[in-house]
């Protein structure tokens, strides 16, 4: 009986999805433009975008990255003139615009954009000369996720570079950008002079992180291990992502999420139009542009993602337990952000970090 | 003559040219842009030697490139330590079932490293199989945590993805190997330690030599067998690649790095093959007897 | 059926090594059912019998590559139990010369002095006396590859007495060279064994070399002795019907003991009772064997053996015919101007002086066709 129904109902999706690909490129018959967007998967679900296809004149093709630097290779490759939307990280936009890969965005057309946090507006980032080249389109943090049950206090950076207590039961990513950006928040370097270190402070990153390493158990580089990782009680404190909490939380761990007040890095994805999109094309895309960052496709996100949009659309209409979730509710998290820029000397910061890690 | 000559040339040109597309071509893009430079995101292809006197200049990746050929050649040795008797029991004492031992034995290959790299934390880990007996029998209180997540543990690994390989080029080189000339040996009066030294060794150095290059070559490569199991110090050459080439942008240093580690393996593998071909024994074991 | 025992190698001679009923099993495969013999200094013996009759695998528990099941071995009067190959004054040359193939000629020769620590200044001049005794000198910086069959069995030979052993062994060793070669080389070994005064245990199938070669010949079948003597006793005095039919092909007549006397016995066979010298132990009514050898029939028009010709065969000397006669196949050699025709009516006589009476049973129509 379960048999028969699970297989209707995968006939069912097999031929609906056969049905899309046969048809969906063919919607223009409607006049329906086609919008070719090149995202993360868990971003372009059907369901998410269904409330801006029903009202129709617009299509939209799907393709889908695997990281931001394989995105950035695409385009540069020549990939841009099949794309019309890309979702770049924040920090990255400034290598796509460097590389004249953007069309500046004419926010007049974009009427959600104006609902973005003050946080997002004032950003320098995404933007050149004025002009906006990559909106925010949803963003998290970066957070300290520990084992409450394995630790007494909430820990903050300091966790990572000073005392014996967790010394060998500690995690950093293998990422130089924020194992540096942490250490500078730790060493009390200010949030706006931060990606511009000099000699000086460089070495005294250095030697912070010479010591850090020395309380590390190790070095993470996929979620899914750091996961494992906490699960197994190798590690009992590590600046993570999100997911550990949520995932060891709902297997039954004591799980705690810190979020320092010297500074919580925040990541954010933007959505970008490549150089070349123009005319209806153009307003298609700025149409689910300005859908994406709207109320219909926000609560979707809020619920499935679960992410919080960049904008202020659907905040009022969700209940306080999943503002909480996705970090809107206090919104005063927000001044303590540092968002991940470039740093000019990010050769040496990577050289540093490669130093660090050979100690 | 000239007939076979000539299609001797035609039947090799689709090999040479998967040669060349495949393998030439990318080292040699990899070669050239080593002697670029970088400017935020754009390649400036300008000729410089720059890369190669950072390189050369960094004790970080001396260092680095030093410790992954140490790494090779240690897990080399133990491999081949460990591999001999195995090798000899599977050739010369399974009579039955040879190809399944020998199957047995890269059951390992097939489960895919990542794998392999979780079932060594399960072994290694804090809770794992060994603190956990170790804590069972009370001969330790705490766990030991150095199991894990360090050097030894990075080269325990290492040693038993790559054993196989080993394995396996000692016990083609066995299979091979004359049981009669032991006994000649040994009716000559010789004891085992110098059958070893002077028949054994010698006579199977062809798969010793072959199965130390395929696991020096493989450790070498390997960084995630360190990354996920070496924990703070798991470190490798090819991450520091990696982390130039992917968040860095500095295509041309990572080319310089990596094309420092190629010419250094191809020296000494060329220089391995060298002592093979010049050695007396080496000529006569190669055109075989 | 250990006819004719060591003591036929009389008193003269000194015994170097001696088999006590020694025994070898391979799980439940007897190869050696429990032997003994003898063997004097300063001999060439050869261990001679058909593939699988055990005489490798004595050789092989002389050479301590085998433990014996049972029994025991002792060279000149030391029991040679649980003492290894290496420490035993023995030394073999095995079938296929088991040369050292990364080494030269002289370091193949020389090693056996370098593993027991030998001088160097020794060890050098013994390797050269060892090559020159040989002819093998000049080779000497040659890689076993780089010689012929012929000339890696003289290295061979130089790496075994080089050690100056008690006991020289050799498995086979003529069996991988062409047949002129092996003639050459039977001189040279018997020619070898006599200057070194060394005992020689030469282990062959070939009865044509091991009456070239020996002065003392055990034939063996079965994992049993099954005589043991010289090779005139042997083959003028078969003990057994295996041992008439496996040396020189004799042709076997079975038959029942009518009578006996001292050293003789008459048998029924189907052309007749024939009386001749017989082995000792034959008992009236006990099934036995007439022995008559190729070279000794001849036609004779009132001869009692009636025959038909089947094949007839020139080689040069004499012609080998082989005769359909009592529902056996019988093989003549005759010194004629020419052979008879294959269907031709033959009848053969022979010398009954010449005849030998031999023990056992025919398991076998003698089917062995024309042998050399």
């Amino acid at each position: 009986m379960t048999f028969t129904l699970r297989r209707r109902e995968l006939l069912k999706s097999v031929l609906a999805g056969a049905a899309f690909s046969a048809v969906g490129p063919l919607r223009p018959a409607q006049a329906a433009e086609a919008v070719s967007w090149l995202t993360w998967e868990n971003l372009a679900k059907d369901d998410y975008l269904a409330a801006l296809i029903e009202k129709g004149g617009i299509s939209i093709e799907k393709s889908f990255i695997g990281t931001d630097d394989e995105q950035f290779a695409k385009l540069r490759a020549g990939g841009a003139s099949s794309v019309d939307l890309i979702t770049p990280g924040l920090d990255k936009v400034e290598y796509y615009v460097a590389s004249n890969l953007l069309q500046p965005i004419d926010l007049a057309k974009v009427p959600n954009a104006a609902k973005l946090y003050d946080t997002f507006k004032a950003t320098t980032l995404g933007k050149k000369d004025g002009k906006t080249y990559g909106i925010p389109f949803y963003w998290g943090i970066n957070p300290v996720v520990y084992r409450a049950d394995l630790m007494d206090a909430e820990p903050d950076w300091s966790v990572f570079f000073e005392g014996e207590k967790y010394k060998g039961k500690l995690a950093m990513r293998d990422y130089a950008l924020e194992g540096i950006m942490i250490a500078a928040l730790y060493l009390g370097i200010p949030k706006d002079k931060m990606f511009d270190l000099d000699d000086k402070q460089l070495a005294e990153v250095k030697k912070a992180l010479i010591a850090q390493k020395k309380l590390l158990r190790t070095y993470w580089s996929s979620i899914g291990d750091l996961t494992n990782l906490f699960a197994t009680g190798e590690v009992v404190c590590a600046f993570s992502w999100v997911p550990p909490y949520f995932d060891l939380t709902a297997r039954g761990l004591k799980m705690g999420m810190a979020k320092p007040k010297a500074g919580v890095i925040g990541w954010c994805d933007t959505l970008a139009i490549p150089a070349g999109v123009s005319g209806a094309k153009l307003d298609a895309t700025l149409k689910l542009v300005d859908y994406l960052l709207g109320p219909d496709y926000g609560k979707k996100l809020a619920y499935g993602g679960p992410y919080a949009q960049s904008t202020s659309s659907t905040r009022d209409a969700l209940p306080a337990e999943q503002q909480e979730k996705i970090f809107i509710k206090d919104l005063s998290v927000m001044d303590s952000f540092v968002w991940k820029a470039n740093p000019p000397r990010y050769t040496e910061w990577v050289a540093l970090w490669n130093e660090v890690k050979a100690s | 003559m000239a007939f076979a000559a000539d299609r001797g040339v035609r039947l090799a040109a689709p090999v040479a040219l998967v040669l060349v597309a495949g393998c030439v071509v990318p080292l040699a893009v990899l070669f050239v842009y080593s002697f670029f430079k970088v400017d935020f995101v754009a390649i400036v292809h300008d000729p410089t030697v720059k890369n190669y006197v950072r390189v050369a200049a960094s004790a970080t990746y001396r260092g680095l490139i030093g410790r992954a050929i140490l790494s090779g050649a240690i897990v080399a040795v133990i491999s081949a330590v460990i591999a001999y008797p195995v090798a000899w029991a599977i050739a010369k004492r399974v009579y039955l079932l040879k190809s399944a031992y020998l199957t047995l034995l890269l059951i390992p290959l097939y489960t895919g490293d990542l794998v392999r790299i979780f079932a060594w934390r399960v072994v290694l880990g804090s809770e794992g199989v060994i603190n956990s007996f170790l804590m069972w029998t009370g001969i330790v209180h705490e766990p030991i945590r150095a199991l894990l997540f360090s050097p030894f543990a990075t080269h325990v690994v290492l040693t038993y993805d790559y054993l196989p390989f080993m394995v396996m080029g000692l016990w083609l080189a066995f299979e091979s190997l004359d049981d009669r000339l032991l006994e000649a040996a040994r009716d000559l009066g010789a004891g085992e330690v110098t059958i070893f030294r002077r028949i054994v060794l010698p006579l199977t150095a062809p798969g010793l030599i072959a199965g130390a290059m395929m696991v020096f070559v493989l450790v070498v490569g390997d960084y995630l067998t360190p990354q996920l199991i070496g924990g703070s110090s798991g470190i490798t050459v090819i991450s520091a690649i990696n982390d130039l080439f992917g968040t860095a942008f500095d295509w041309p240093l990572g080319s310089a790095i990596a094309s420092s580690l190629l010419i250094i393996l191809g020296l000494l593998v060329t220089l391995a093959a060298l002592v093979v071909a010049r050695s007396t024994w080496g000529r006569s074991v190669v055109s075989g007897e | 059926m250990n006819v004719g025992r060591a003591d036929t190698d009389g008193p003269r001679a000194v015994v170097l090594l001696e088999a006590l009923g020694l025994a070898k099993s391979y799980g439940p495969v007897a190869a050696v059912q429990g032997v003994d013999f003898r063997l004097p200094v300063n001999a060439y013996v050869t261990l001679l019998g058909p593939s699988g009759c055990g005489k490798t695998s004595i050789l092989r528990m002389i050479g301590g590559f085998e433990t014996p099941s049972a029994g025991s071995l002792r060279l000149d009067g030391a029991d040679l139990a649980g003492v290894g190959p290496a420490e035993r004054p023995v030394n073999t040359v095995f079938q296929s010369y088991a040369l050292f193939p990364h080494m030269t000629v002289a370091d193949n020769v020389a090693f056996g002095l370098e593993v027991k620590g030998r001088d160097r200044n020794e060890t050098k001049i013994r390797t050269a006396r060892a090559l020159a005794l040989v002819r093998m000198t000049d080779m000497a910086d040659r890689r076993p590859n780089q010689l012929s069959g012929g000339q890696q069995q003289r290295v061979a030979l130089a790496r075994a007495i080089v050690n100056e052993p008690r006991l020289l062994l050799l498995d086979e060793p003529l069996s991988a060279l062409d047949r002129r070669m092996r003639k050459d080389m039977q001189i040279e070994l018997k020619d070898l064994q006599r200057r070194l005064g060394l005992t020689f245990v030469h282990v062959t199938h070939d009865q044509e070399e091991a009456f070239a070669l020996s002065d003392h010949l055990i034939v063996m079948n079965a994992g049993r002795i099954e005589q043991q003597g010289t090779p005139e006793e042997i083959y003028r005095r078969p003990a057994t019907t295996f041992v008439a039919d496996f040396i020189g092909g004799a042709n076997l007549f079975p038959g029942q003991i009518l009578a006996t006397s001292d050293g003789a016995a008459t048998i029924a066979t189907a052309f007749g009772p024939v009386t001749a010298a017989s082995v000792s132990g034959l008992s009236v009514g006990s099934t036995a064997a007439l022995c008559l050898r190729p070279e000794l029939l001849t036609p004779q028009p009132d001869g009692p053996i009636l025959s038909t010709v089947r094949h007839v065969v020139f080689q040069g000397a004499d012609w080998l015919v082989e005769v359909e006669a009592a529902e056996r196949t019988v093989t003549l050699r005759l010194e004629s101007e020419r052979g008879p025709e294959p269907g031709e009516r033959l009848a053969i006589g022979f010398d009954a002086a010449s005849a030998w009476i031999t023990a056992g049973t025919i398991a076998t129509e003698a089917g062995h066709g024309v042998r050399g």
